[in-house]
């Protein structure tokens, strides 16, 4: 088959603005839980947007000067909203069985993102500059070390742990998230659990 | 409304309107304004960290026994193993498995000639101390039998000598020239110089990124007993704390839940354990999907009934009210 008119073909179905940006969702969506997912998507939007700002500046301006310290207390708060909102998303998603009928891969890249996400603020501890980066520096080195990461990550550089934090990661978990959406997209939210009803009928299933 | 690329579901299921750009917007700012409001409150947590000049005023026995280790060989990192030298005192293994000796020695640390004799010539040049330019000398050139039996009877008498002030008070006794070296090591730290002579890997002085050698100086006492009294520990959950009242990593309780119980906080590898068993957790989590039995799990718990309980309502209601069960279905397909 040809190469390029069966990307194409895919591209044009997946990522049709249709399925990105649809006016309409299935009837069965009705519920709180749907909006973990996009205030997650929220809180890392101003993650990123205060961490740009704070890696504009300096880290010593983060620590030393109020504005700094009030960008600082951004980042923070939008880290800790990032997490309750994305460990609530895992943990409905995973009561509603959302990777079945072919939603496995964006179950997958959900985890994953998870996994970089908790790396992602792992180095952002570190980037602290205070008392607290000090001491989980030092204590998870041994974790490092013994893991055998230390062929490539060493905990007490701050020159390559803050590239970590400002660059590699994000940009990973950007892309990692950004794939999880087009997957949510192009197949939809999952489907109920088909029930019985009292009388033995199934509802809710239509196939 | 006809969409050229619907959703597959949606010629299963009924479907209404959805603003998802409304949706998202209405989100990004409730969230951008609750974090502004909390963050100006509560602002975030900050406990200034500790340099080398800080703990030689408060606790100079410290910095002169952390000196000592490192010169005698007897503190921890000198016998660390890989990354940091030959020695095999923290090198973790299980089994046989020890993943942390296969890149060999990434960061070597000599803990004598880097935290001690090399700081210590710098400071002998940089304040013309001839005396302790003497002093580095007679004990480098010494045998080491000698260097052995001073530095055990400097590290016998810092068990008894008392603190007068800012300065240690010895009994006397034949500690070569160790006493003096130690001494003037306590010297440099109060100067605020031992954490720069410490930190030495730069590229010609521009940046000084890496503060390894001065962290694992701080590492051992210092750090510990701050650390301690504001339940930073392993064993205190230490992680998931932040300052104060603040939320800390509370996300990592999984990964600090390993180091309260046996066998993990226990072995002398506990941390490879940890990192492999959570690596193991956090692997399943991901092929749930296809881990029989696990991924049936959600359907034998009731909780989606919940999640989706308007749904089953209305579609029983409808089902009641149409009667027509099947072709309902069908028709229902042929609309959609």
């Amino acid at each position: 088959m040809n190469l390029t008119a069966r990307i194409r073909k895919q591209v044009s179905e997946q990522l049709s603005w249709d399925r990105l940006l649809p006016s309409e969702q299935p009837a069965y969506v009705s519920s709180l839980v749907y909006s973990f997912g996009v205030l997650t998507l929220s809180s890392l939007v101003v993650v990123i947007v205060s961490g740009i700002v704070m890696s504009a500046k300096s880290p010593v301006w983060y620590q030393t000067s109020t504005v700094g310290e009030y960008f600082r207390a951004i980042h923070f708060w939008s880290v800790q909203a990032f997490f309750f909102f994305m460990t609530m998303h895992l943990v409905v998603q995973f009561f509603m069985g959302s990777w079945r009928e072919g939603r496995a891969l964006t179950w997958v890249l959900g985890v994953l993102s998870f996994g970089v996400g908790v790396l992602t603020a792992f180095t952002g501890y570190l980037s602290r500059g205070d008392f607290f980066a000090q001491w989980n520096q030092v204590q998870s080195k041994d974790a490092f070390n013994g893991a055998g990461l230390n062929g490539f990550f060493n905990a007490l550089d701050n020159g390559q742990i803050y590239g970590l934090h400002i660059a590699v990661l994000p940009t990973v978990l950007i892309v990692l998230v950004a794939w999880h959406l087009i997957a949510v997209r192009g197949k939809g939210v999952v489907p109920p659990y088909p029930i019985e009803d009292n009388t033995g009928a199934k509802v809710g299933e239509r196939s | 409304m006809k969409q050229a690329y619907q959703y597959p579901d949606a010629k299963r299921f009924p479907m209404k309107d959805f603003d998802m750009v409304k949706e998202g917007i209405l989100s990004l700012i409730v969230i951008t304004v609750l974090v502004l409001i909390v963050a100006a409150i509560a602002g975030a947590p900050y406990r200034p960290a500790v340099t080398n000049q800080q703990v030689a005023m408060q606790s100079p026995l410290v910095i002169e026994q952390t000196a000592l280790g490192d010169l005698d060989g007897s503190g921890s990192i000198a016998s660390y193993g890989p990354p940091y030298n030959n020695g095999t005192g923290s090198v973790q293994s299980i089994a046989g498995f020890s993943p942390q000796t296969w890149w060999g020695i990434s960061y070597p640390v000599n803990t004598a000639t880097d935290d001690v004799i090399t700081p210590l010539s710098m400071l002998a040049s940089a304040s013309g101390n001839s005396q302790l330019a003497k002093a580095l000398t007679t004990y480098q050139e010494a045998p080491s039998a000698t260097q052995a039996k001073w530095n055990q009877n400097l590290s016998n008498a810092l068990n008894k000598a008392t603190v007068v002030g800012a300065t240690v008070q010895l009994p006397a006794g034949n500690y070569g020239p160790v006493a003096y070296m130690m001494n003037s090591e306590l010297q440099l730290a109060r100067s605020g110089l031992l954490s720069g002579a410490l930190s030495r890997e730069t590229n010609q002085g521009v940046y000084r990124f890496n503060v390894q050698n001065n962290l694992l100086f701080l590492q051992g006492d210092a750090l510990h007993d701050i650390a301690g009294k504001t339940d930073l520990s392993g064993e205190q959950w230490g992680i998931n704390h932040d300052e104060q009242a603040y939320p800390g990593p509370w996300w990592l309780t999984p990964y600090t839940f390993f180091y309260q119980v046996p066998p993990w906080n226990t072995s002398a590898a506990g941390d490879e354990m940890t990192a492999y068993t959570v690596g193991a957790l956090f692997l399943l989590l991901m092929v749930v999907p296809w881990v029989p039995g696990l991924n049936r799990l959600p359907r034998l718990l009731p909780l989606y009934k919940l999640i989706w309980r308007d749904w089953y309502r209305d579609e029983k209601n409808r089902k009641k009210k149409n009667k027509l069960g099947p072709e309902f279905d069908a028709q229902l397909g042929q609309n959609h």
